[in-house]
């Protein structure tokens, strides 16, 4: 590796420096271990090569978030201050809207990275052993993204941030409401959901000050504390396991499959595309800066079209589909019971379709993903018309 | 208004303006750019002996004449029918006072066009001298069209003091000289030569990344990484140049760079910053972008790496563009002529008389009329001469989401505000003042209120309990 970053380096005194730099360097860290993983990580070369990328752009986007995350950090007051505290922000402090529109834009690109990530890998089928660990973690880190998501959306507690976090709040505690009176305990069960989101979650009988304090000790210190060990080991069994190949290019000839070493091939084109990620941040950011709207006020009424973020969208219409076919807490029920199967079973998919599966479970398997493609596009772009509709 | 106004809902004339310019900037350029790149590489291989690089040479030949010839051409013209639509007035004025420079960078294009086509026709069948030889006429005839071009730009933002003291006095032409090569004429010169350099690179990038690294391996090396070096120019000199242009920038209009770093206001309040900062973080990237993935990996190059740089490249020259456009404002020319047609020293007679006054296109019912629909009628007319250059009324800078909140007396203020323009206001940095008679601008405050509020149309403001 050494002699490969020397090779770009055309002064010779510029590389001596370089070579005793890394020699002083190896001496205290033993850069030499992380060299040799380096130097025999190999990514495969094929025409779905690109879809190699967005692990590392969600990664990119969730430095991003950090970064960003701790600047606002500086200005921002949690609980009833919250408000000012983002107008500050936005509207004082030098280049404030830009770091808020940087973290803003960024979470949402780290979901939508995120998403194309968890599929290319479902359809490169590269949950299949022995990655498999690698899929259950990765979806971990995507439900703690939209965790991130959801307690982060409610912080800046301008109106739409308060009546969507109320509405989804609301739609927990109804969901006991489906168990018919006469089962025995089905009113111990309400009252202990109402008294633990009252008590652990909103901090009081509505969404408050004191909702955003503890969204916010979720948003900045409980969900990084389980999300960092998690992403290290998938990390981990990345480096362990590498980079799998479709199925149709590993069903080729040892001698027709191309494949190109991580450190430095790889991982300059991922740098370079981490800059091009920037720069689409960047656009986003400077075109269109993210607003905040007026100061919730508790008694007001919600505003029209009121709705979740985009990567919600499939789930709030599902609910709010069904609720109007069954209306009340069993539509909710029956909602949410849905969305748990169809999780369930899309965890479950590398104990289905293994390697020694056969054919047809590895066509049912990729079917499903088109599936779930279909539905989540289906419901989010209802959800959205009848949002437009709502709002005219 | 000496002019129809010319209405286009949505984006407004100014993005029909801005949308073609920035498409045309970008081939433009790389016309002057790819007019040096081409010569330059068949000299660097005829002199190694280097036969293979003719078919390659060709090959971007050809699309470099397509593109700068077809496309190129097309936006060319396309400008030249926005401008004067959106703009009659500043057209009008350009064309007066700069005709034969115009018609000089006419002759210039017209040779350099025909020795484009020569020059891609004669590859292989011409001596190698000679081919070169019309490679470097297109090279250096387009280099004079792009510096008339830099020298009427320039003059627009910053067509400094001796013409400006001249200005409408009839003897303006004997200050030609110093009105082409004003204070930014030279940094603006080398910055856009930077970047025809940079663009030359980013269009080679299609041809290398097309180019098949298993037959055409070192070659595909090779031809990608002499692509990367003409991105070094443009990284080295355009933040100097950048900072010495900004510079000769007049004081006030400089001041819009640092209206949007505190807040995210609609509107120019910020825009001019915000697309500041996509400029330069836009360029920074840029060059590191292309080192990454065609000078470590040329063999790797992809057409959608090429793709993503161009890109890049887009949205950062559009930004950069953007940038110098609104720079300008409140002017079109500066110190002489708003942005909404109006000329600096018509402002005090035009307040007295009227702004409707003297318009053949204002029926007379509308311009004296005291009836609620003549009233309304006038300040539609007065929207579209005073306001629609910039704004629309539903679309790009919408009056009637800007309004939204604002009932009659709150557009009444602000509207004062435009006409008197006292020293504190803001809105000075960006906009010019709003002229007409107080019936006049009554009417526009009656037809502004009218968007927001349809149902209640009052022609005078409730007088106050």
């Amino acid at each position: 590796m050494t002699n490969s970053l020397s090779a770009a380096c055309k002064l010779p005194a510029l590389k001596e420096r370089g070579n005793q730099l890394y020699a002083w360097l190896n001496e205290r860290l033993g850069l030499d271990f992380f060299v040799e993983i380096a130097r025999h990580k190999t990514v495969p070369e094929h025409r779905y090569s690109f879809w190699y990328y967005w692990g590392g752009l969600s990664l990119f986007f969730f430095s991003v978030q950090i970064i960003t995350g701790i600047f606002l950090l500086m200005y921002y007051h949690p609980g009833d201050g919250a408000y000012d505290s983002v107008r500050v922000i936005t509207n004082e402090v030098a280049f404030g809207w830009l770091v808020r529109s940087f973290h803003s834009w960024s979470a949402n690109l780290m979901v939508f990275c995120l998403m194309v990530h968890m599929f290319s890998v479902f359809f490169m089928k590269a949950y299949r052993a022995p990655r498999e660990f690698g899929w259950w973690t990765g979806l971990g880190l995507a439900g703690m993204t939209m965790l991130f998501g959801f307690s982060g959306y409610l912080l800046p507690m301008d109106d739409l941030a308060f009546f969507a976090t109320k509405v989804g709040i609301e739609i927990q505690k109804a969901l006991p409401g489906a168990v018919p009176a006469w089962i025995p305990g089905s009113a111990f069960a309400q009252n202990m959901t109402n008294t633990l989101i009252d008590n652990l979650v909103q901090g009081g009988p509505s969404v408050s000050g004191m909702t955003v304090g503890r969204f916010f000790s979720l948003h900045v210190v409980i969900l990084p504390l389980i999300f960092l060990p998690l992403l290290t080991v998938h990390i981990l069994l990345v480096l362990r396991h590498g980079n799998a190949a479709p199925p149709s290019v590993e069903a080729l000839p040892e001698k027709e499959r191309r494949s190109i070493p991580f450190f430095p091939n790889f991982f300059v084109k991922d740098l370079a595309m981490w800059l091009i990620a920037f720069n689409v941040l960047l656009f986003l950011s400077a075109v269109s800066p993210w607003p905040l709207g007026p100061q919730a006020d508790p008694w007001a009424a919600a505003p029209d079209g009121i709705h979740p973020e985009w990567y919600f969208m499939s789930q709030f219409q599902l609910l709010k589909a069904l609720g109007e076919v069954l209306p009340g807490a069993i539509g909710e029920a029956a909602g949410a019971t849905m969305l748990g199967v169809g999780g369930l079973l899309w965890a479950l998919i590398p104990v289905y379709d293994t390697r020694n599966g056969g054919q047809t479970r590895a066509k049912v398997a990729t079917a499903f993903g088109w599936f779930a493609i279909a539905v989540l596009t289906f419901l989010t772009v209802w959800g959205y018309v009848g949002v437009m509709g709502a709002g005219k | 208004m000496n002019y129809p106004s010319w209405d286009v809902p949505v984006i407004g004339g100014v993005w029909v303006i801005g949308g073609m310019a920035i498409m045309h900037i970008m081939i433009s350029h790389f016309a002057i750019g790819g007019g040096l790149y081409l010569p330059l590489a068949e000299y660097r291989a005829l002199r190694a002996g280097r036969q293979d690089w003719m078919p390659v040479l060709k090959g971007h030949a050809k699309f470099f004449l397509i593109l700068t010839a077809a496309v190129g051409t097309v936006t060319g013209v396309g400008i030249w029918f926005s401008i004067g639509l959106a703009n009659p007035e500043a057209t009008s004025t350009l064309i007066h006072y700069f005709v034969f420079g115009w018609a000089i960078e006419w002759a210039f294009f017209l040779m350099e066009i025909t020795a484009a086509a020569v020059y891609f026709y004669t590859f292989g069948r011409v001596s190698d001298e000679l081919h070169l030889k019309v490679g470097w006429v297109y090279s250096i005839t387009s280099f004079f069209t792009l510096f008339i071009i830099n020298g009427i730009l320039t003059f627009m933002l910053s067509p400094g003091d001796t013409w400006v003291s001249l200005a409408g006095s009839g003897t303006e032409a004997g200050a030609f000289w110093s009105a082409f090569f004003n204070p930014t004429f030279w940094p603006s010169l080398v910055l856009r030569v930077a970047a025809c350099c940079a663009l030359a690179g980013v269009w080679a990038f299609f041809t290398a990344a097309r180019m098949d690294e298993t037959k055409q391996g070192r070659l595909k090396e090779e031809f990608a990484r002499y692509s990367v070096k003409w991105l070094v120019p443009a990284y080295l000199l355009m933040p100097v140049c950048f900072l010495l242009y900004i510079y000769q920038v007049p004081v006030g209009q400089r001041l819009l760079l640092e209206l949007g770093t505190h807040t995210i206001g609609a509107g120019l309040f910020t825009q001019v910053t915000r697309m500041a900062t996509m400029s330069i973080a836009g360029c920074f990237s840029l060059a590191i972008i292309a080192y990454l993935l065609a000078w470590w990996s040329p063999r790797e190059l992809r057409f959608w790496q090429a793709v993503a740089i161009f890109l890049v490249t887009f949205a950062s020259f559009g930004a950069t563009e953007y940038t110098r456009e609104m720079l300008r404002k409140p002017y079109v020319i500066g110190r002489h002529l708003y942005s909404n047609g109006v000329r600096v020293k018509d402002v005090a007679r035009i307040n007295q008389e009227g702004y409707l006054t003297k318009s053949i296109w204002t029926r007379p019912e509308e311009k004296t009329g005291t009836s609620p629909e003549a009233v309304l009628a006038r300040g539609e007319m007065m929207f579209r001469g005073a306001c629609m250059s910039c704004h629309t009324v539903d679309g790009y800078r919408g009056i009637r989401r800007l309004n939204a909140a604002r009932d009659f007396k709150a557009i009444g203020s602000i509207l004062t505000l435009l006409h008197d323009q006292p020293e504190d206001s803001k809105y000075n940095a960006f906009m010019p003042p709003l002229v007409g008679t107080p019936d006049e601008i009554n009417a526009l405050n009656t037809y502004l209120y009218s968007l927001v509020q349809p149902l209640q149309t009052p022609a005078e403001p409730a007088p106050a309990k």
